[in-house]
C-alpha cells in the first residue's frame, strides 16, 4: 500500500519543482504504468518510494509518503529496501559483484542476512525470474535483458512488497524489453508483487496494467484505468497506440465502441464488427496500391556500397556481401535485431569503419581514400547516446564546436547556429550546460549540432530510444522535410511503428546480410517479428477484403 | 582478442584458495627482486610454467610474455646503450653525442640487461595468476580477511570493473566527435590538446554520472546501512592450510638463501664466473622442490 498526500519536491540547486502536489494511494498488488513526457517528474517520483528521494538526492520536502505504514522520510533506507525494491534504466550500472549469484547476494549481505537463509532466497529469486541457469555467470557477458533480469532478481530477494521500475526496458532491444515485461506481469499474477512501471512505449504495456498514471510538469495529468485515461487523453500528450488511434479516428466518423480497443485481438474484433455491419465499406479496389506517401522524386544516389565484406581484426565477419543504393531524398529505415551489423554498416559511411573487402562510395568519394573529417562534411551522423556526445559549457557552443571543425566561419557559421538553435526550440537553452538538460532536450541538441553543418546524408542511431511522443513525432517531421532538397535520411531502429510511419524504404540486416530490402510495404507487410500493430489487424481482416501492405492507422481511416 | 578478464576454468589451481595464490606470487616474486643471480632467477621463472600450465592458463600467459618481451627488449637496449661501465667493448660509436658521450656496447652491459629482462618475466609470470586465476571477489573477500577494510575493497574492486567500460567509451567518444569533424592528428599542440579535451570531457562526466547511477542502485539495496554479513566466505580447509604453507615456503626459503649471502651476481666491471659448490646445488634444488610443493598439494585435491 502506498499513500501519498500532498508531495511536493524540489532539487536543491533547481528552481522549478520536480513534484508539486502529489496526491496519490496505490492498492496492494495494482499493476500501475507511469508515463507522461521526458522531465515531467516519473523518475523522482519513483525515487520518493524507497527514500532515494530526499535522503540520497537533497532538496526541498513537503507532504507525506507512506509505503506499507512507513513514513519514508523518516524511515531508514535499510527498513525501506526489504518493501520497496527498485530497478533502473541502465543494467550497467546497477551490477556491484561479478557473478549473478554474488549479485543476488549484495542486497541480502548489506542487510546481515544468515547465510542459509540467503542461499535460499537466492535460490527462489533466480527461479522466479527463470535465470536458474546463469547462476555462475559473469554478469558483465550477460545480454542487456538478461541483465535487467538479474537485477530484478537482485531486488526480490529482499522480499519487497512493491516493486518500481524506472525505465527498465529503454536500453534493451525489442525481445529484450518483452521478455522483461512478461516477466513483470508474471510478478505481478503469480506473486501479487505491487507493480510501478515507467514506461513511454504504452503500445507494449497498456494490455497488462490496471492502471495508468500521467505525470507532466511534476502533476498527475490523469490517473485512471487504461481504457478511460487512452481515450480522454489528447494524442502528443502521450504517445498512442496505433490501434487506439485507429478507434480514436473511427470515434471522431460516428462509429464508437463499447470500450476502447487496446490489443491488436480487441481491435479485430471491433474492426471486423464495423466491416460486418456495413458502417464502413471496405476499400474498393482492396489491394492498397500505394506508393509511399508523397515520395520525393529520387535523384542520384548519395552512398553506393559494393560488395562490402567487413570483418574486425582477426575476428569474425561481420557484415557480408553488402550491395546497396541511397539515393538524394530518400528516407531510409536500417532495422534488425541487435548484433545484426546495423551500426557497424553505417560507419562504413562516414569512414570510421573502412571495407575489409568491396567498396563504399559517398557522393562520388570512395570510403577508403578519404578521411573521416573529410567525409563529415558530407555525412552527419549521431550516434545513439547523447552522454558521448556533449563536451562544451554551453548549448550553443556545442553546436559551434561541429561548425567550427568543419570550417564554417564568421557570420556564415552564426547564421547557422541560429537558424538551428530556432529549428529545434533550443533558443531558450542556449547558454545552458548541455548535460543539465533532459535526456530528451540532451538528444536534440546532440542532432542540432550535427544538423546545424546541413550534411547531404544524416544517419541516426536509435535517435528515438526513451524519447517521449511529442518530442520523437517532432524530430520525425523535421527529418522528413529535411531529406526533401536533395539529402537522405538514414534512420537506424527497432521501432516498427516509427519505421512503417516515416520511412520510404526499408533495409532489415540479419547476421551481417542483408535479407529484406525494398518500399516499407513491401517489407514490412507480412512479417512475423516487424510488422507494425495495424497490418496484423488487417492480416486478419483478409477475407473481408481488407488490403495486406497498410501499416498505420491513418491510412485505414483514409480508405474506409 | 585477449580479455584481461577472469575466466573460471575449474582447475585445480582455480579451486585453490586466493590466499595460497596469494602467499605463492609472493614467494616468487620477493626473492626475485632481492636475487641478482641470472641461474636463481631462471629457476624462478621455470618453477612458474607448470603452474600456469596446470591452471590452463598458457594462452593468456603467452600474451603476457609477447608483451614483456617488448619491455625487456627495451631494457636491454637502452641499458646496453647508457651503460658505459663494462670492460668487454662489443661495438663502439665512431661519433659521440650529448648526455650519453660516446656511446659503446659492452657484453656486461647486455648481461645487465638480460638479467633484468630475466626478473620482469618472473614478476609478470607470476601475476598470470592474479590476472586470471582469481576471481575479482574472491580475491576481496580474501583481502578483507586480512582486516583490510571493506568498503575501500569495493571500491577498488568497482573501479577495476570499469576500467574495460572506460576502453569502450573512448573508442566511442572518439568515433563520435571524428564524426563532427574533429581531427586528432593535426595541427599544432594547442590544437591538439583542444582534441583530447573533446574526448576528455565526456569521457570524465559519463564516468560521474555512472558512478552516482551505480552509488543510487547500491543505496537503494540497503548499502551502507548497517551491520553487514557475506554470502560466502573463504574457509580454510586442512588442504588449503596446507597449501598456504607450501605456497609461503618457497618465499621463506628464498630469502634466507639471500640473507646467507646466496644469489649475489656481479655484472661489472666483468661479469662474475657462474659456479656452484656442491652445497649450494643441493639448496637449489631443495629450493626448486619448495617452489613446486603448492602444485603437489594442489593436486592432490580429489576430482569433483
Amino acid at each position: 500500500m502506498i499513500k501519498i498526500q500532498n508531495l511536493s519536491f524540489r532539487y536543491s540547486g533547481t528552481q522549478k519543482p520536480a513534484l508539486r502536489g502529489i496526491n496519490l494511494e496505490v492498492g496492494d498488488g495494482e499493476f500501475v504504468l507511469l508515463t507522461g513526457p521526458s522531465g515531467g517528474g516519473k523518475s523522482t517520483l519513483c525515487r520518493c518510494l524507497n527514500g532515494l528521494v530526499p535522503h540520497f538526492y537533497g532538496g526541498e520536502i513537503s507532504g507525506k509518503v507512506e509505503v506499507e505504514g512507513l513514513d519514508v522520510l523518516t524511515s531508514s533506507t535499510r527498513q525501506l529496501a526489504t518493501r520497496v525494491g527498485m530497478v533502473f534504466q541502465d543494467p550497467e550500472n546497477q551490477t556491484v559483484a561479478t557473478d549473478v549469484e554474488r549479485e543476488i547476494a549484495f542486497g541480502l549481505e548489506n542487510l546481515a542476512f544468515p547465510q542459509e537463509l540467503m542461499a535460499r532466497r537466492i535460490e527462489e529469486a533466480l527461479d522466479s525470474v527463470g535465470i536458474a541457469h546463469l547462476r555462475c555467470q559473469p554478469v558483465n557477458e550477460l545480454s542487456g535483458g538478461e541483465r535487467q533480469k538479474v537485477a530484478i532478481a537482485a531486488v526480490l530477494a529482499l522480499h519487497p512488497s512493491i516493486l518500481v521500475l524506472d525505465e527498465p526496458t529503454s536500453e534493451l532491444d525489442p525481445r529484450g524489453a518483452e521478455e522483461i515485461l512478461n516477466l513483470v506481469k508474471r510478478l505481478n499474477d503469480e506473486l501479487g508483487l505491487t507493480i510501478l512501471l515507467v514506461e513511454h512505449r504504452l503500445d507494449r504495456v497498456v494490455q497488462h496494467v490496471d492502471r495508468v498514471i500521467v505525470l507532466k510538469d511534476g502533476e498527475i495529468l490523469s490517473d485512471g484505468s487504461p481504457r478511460e485515461v487512452l481515450s480522454e487523453l489528447a494524442q502528443g500528450e502521450i504517445g498512442l497506440p496505433p490501434i487506439v488511434r485507429l478507434a480514436r479516428g473511427l470515434k471522431a466518423r460516428g462509429i464508437t465502441f463499447a470500450d476502447t480497443p487496446l490489443t491488436v485481438r480487441e481491435g479485430r474484433a471491433c474492426l471486423s464488427e464495423v466491416l460486418q455491419e456495413r458502417k464502413l465499406s471496405p476499400p474498393r479496389p482492396p489491394r492498397y496500391n500505394l506508393e509511399p506517401r508523397s515520395s520525393p522524386k529520387l535523384g542520384a544516389p548519395l552512398i553506393e556500397v559494393k560488395k562490402l565484406h567487413f570483418a574486425y581484426e582477426g575476428e569474425v565477419t561481420v557484415l557480408e556481401d553488402i550491395n546497396l543504393q541511397i539515393f538524394e531524398g530518400e528516407f531510409v529505415a536500417l532495422m534488425g535485431r541487435n548484433g545484426s551489423g546495423k551500426t557497424t554498416l553505417v560507419k562504413h559511411f562516414n569512414g570510421l569503419l573502412k571495407p575489409t573487402r568491396g567498396e563504399v562510395i559517398v557522393d562520388g568519394l570512395n570510403t577508403r581514400e578519404t578521411s573521416v573529417a573529410t567525409l563529415a562534411r558530407k555525412v552527419g551522423y549521431v550516434f545513439q547516446d547523447p552522454n558521448v556526445h556533449l563536451l562544451a559549457e554551453s548549448v550553443e557552443e556545442e553546436i559551434a564546436f561541429t561548425l567550427k571543425n568543419l570550417g564554417f566561419k564568421g557570420e556564415e557559421r552564426q547564421r547557422q547556429i541560429e537558424e538551428v538553435l530556432e529549428r529545434f526550440d533550443l533558443t531558450r537553452y542556449r547558454s545552458q550546460y548541455p548535460r543539465s538538460l533532459s535526456g530528451g532536450e540532451k538528444q536534440r541538441v546532440a542532432i542540432a549540432s550535427i544538423l546545424a553543418a546541413r550534411p547531404k546524408i544524416v544517419i541516426l542511431d536509435e535517435p528515438t530510444r526513451g524519447m517521449d511522443y511529442k518530442i520523437k513525432s517532432e524530430l520525425m517531421e523535421f527529418l522528413d522535410e529535411y531529406r526533401r532538397d536533395g539529402r537522405a535520411v538514414i534512420l537506424v531502429t527497432q521501432d516498427v511503428e516509427l519505421a512503417a510511419e516515416h520511412a520510404d524504404r526499408v533495409i532489415l540486416l540479419n547476421e551481417g546480410r542483408i535479407v529484406a530490402e525494398g518500399n516499407k510495404r513491401e517489407v514490412l507487410s507480412g512479417a512475423l517479428l516487424f510488422s507494425p500493430q495495424i497490418n496484423r489487424l488487417a492480416q486478419s481482416l483478409r477475407n473481408q477484403g481488407f488490403p495486406q501492405d497498410i501499416l498505420t492507422a491513418d491510412e485505414v481511416l483514409g480508405l474506409l | 582478442m585477449l580479455t584481461y578478464k577472469y575466466k573460471d576454468k575449474g582447475t585445480v589451481i582455480h579451486r585453490l584458495s586466493p590466499w595460497s595464490k596469494l602467499g605463492w606470487m609472493a614467494s616468487l616474486v620477493l626473492p626475485a627482486l632481492f636475487c641478482n643471480h641470472p641461474v636463481y632467477l631462471l629457476l624462478l621463472f621455470l618453477s612458474t610454467i607448470p603452474v600456469v600450465l596446470v591452471a590452463k592458463l598458457s594462452k593468456e600467459w603467452a600474451a603476457l610474455m609477447k608483451f614483456s618481451l617488448f619491455l625487456c627488449m627495451l631494457i636491454i637496449v637502452v641499458n646496453a646503450l647508457v651503460s658505459q661501465q663494462g670492460s668487454h667493448v662489443l661495438l663502439q660509436a665512431p661519433f659521440s653525442a650529448p648526455v650519453i658521450g660516446n656511446p659503446r656496447i659492452t657484453l656486461e652491459g647486455l648481461g645487465w640487461g638480460l638479467g633484468n629482462s630475466l626478473r620482469l618475466l618472473v614478476i609478470i609470470s607470476a601475476f598470470t595468476l592474479l590476472i586470471f586465476a582469481i576471481h575479482p571477489d574472491d580475491l576481496m573477500l580474501a583481502l578483507a580477511k586480512l582486516k583490510l577494510p571493506y568498503k575501500s575493497l569495493l571500491v577498488s574492486s568497482l573501479s577495476a570493473k570499469f576500467v574495460p567500460i572506460l576502453v569502450e567509451d573512448v573508442k566511442l567518444i572518439a568515433d563520435v566527435q571524428r564524426s563532427r569533424g574533429l581531427e586528432l592528428d593535426k595541427g599544432g599542440r594547442l590544437r591538439k590538446a583542444r582534441g583530447y579535451m573533446a574526448i576528455g570531457i565526456p569521457l570524465l562526466s559519463n564516468s560521474l554520472e555512472r558512478a552516482a547511477g551505480l552509488a543510487e542502485a547500491m543505496e537503494s539495496r540497503g548499502f551502507g546501512s548497517g551491520k553487514r554479513t557475506l554470502y560466502k566466505e573463504l574457509k580454510l580447509t586442512q588442504l588449503e592450510v596446507l597449501a598456504l604453507i607450501a605456497s609461503l615456503l618457497p618465499g621463506g626459503f628464498g630469502l634466507t638463501l639471500h640473507f646467507l649471502g646466496f644469489g649475489g651476481y656481479q655484472y661489472y666491471p666483468v661479469l662474475q664466473q657462474v659456479g656452484f659448490t656442491g652445497k649450494e646445488v643441493i639448496l637449489l634444488l631443495l629450493w626448486l622442490l619448495l617452489l613446486n610443493s603448492m602444485l603437489l598439494v594442489a593436486l592432490r585435491r580429489a576430482r569433483p
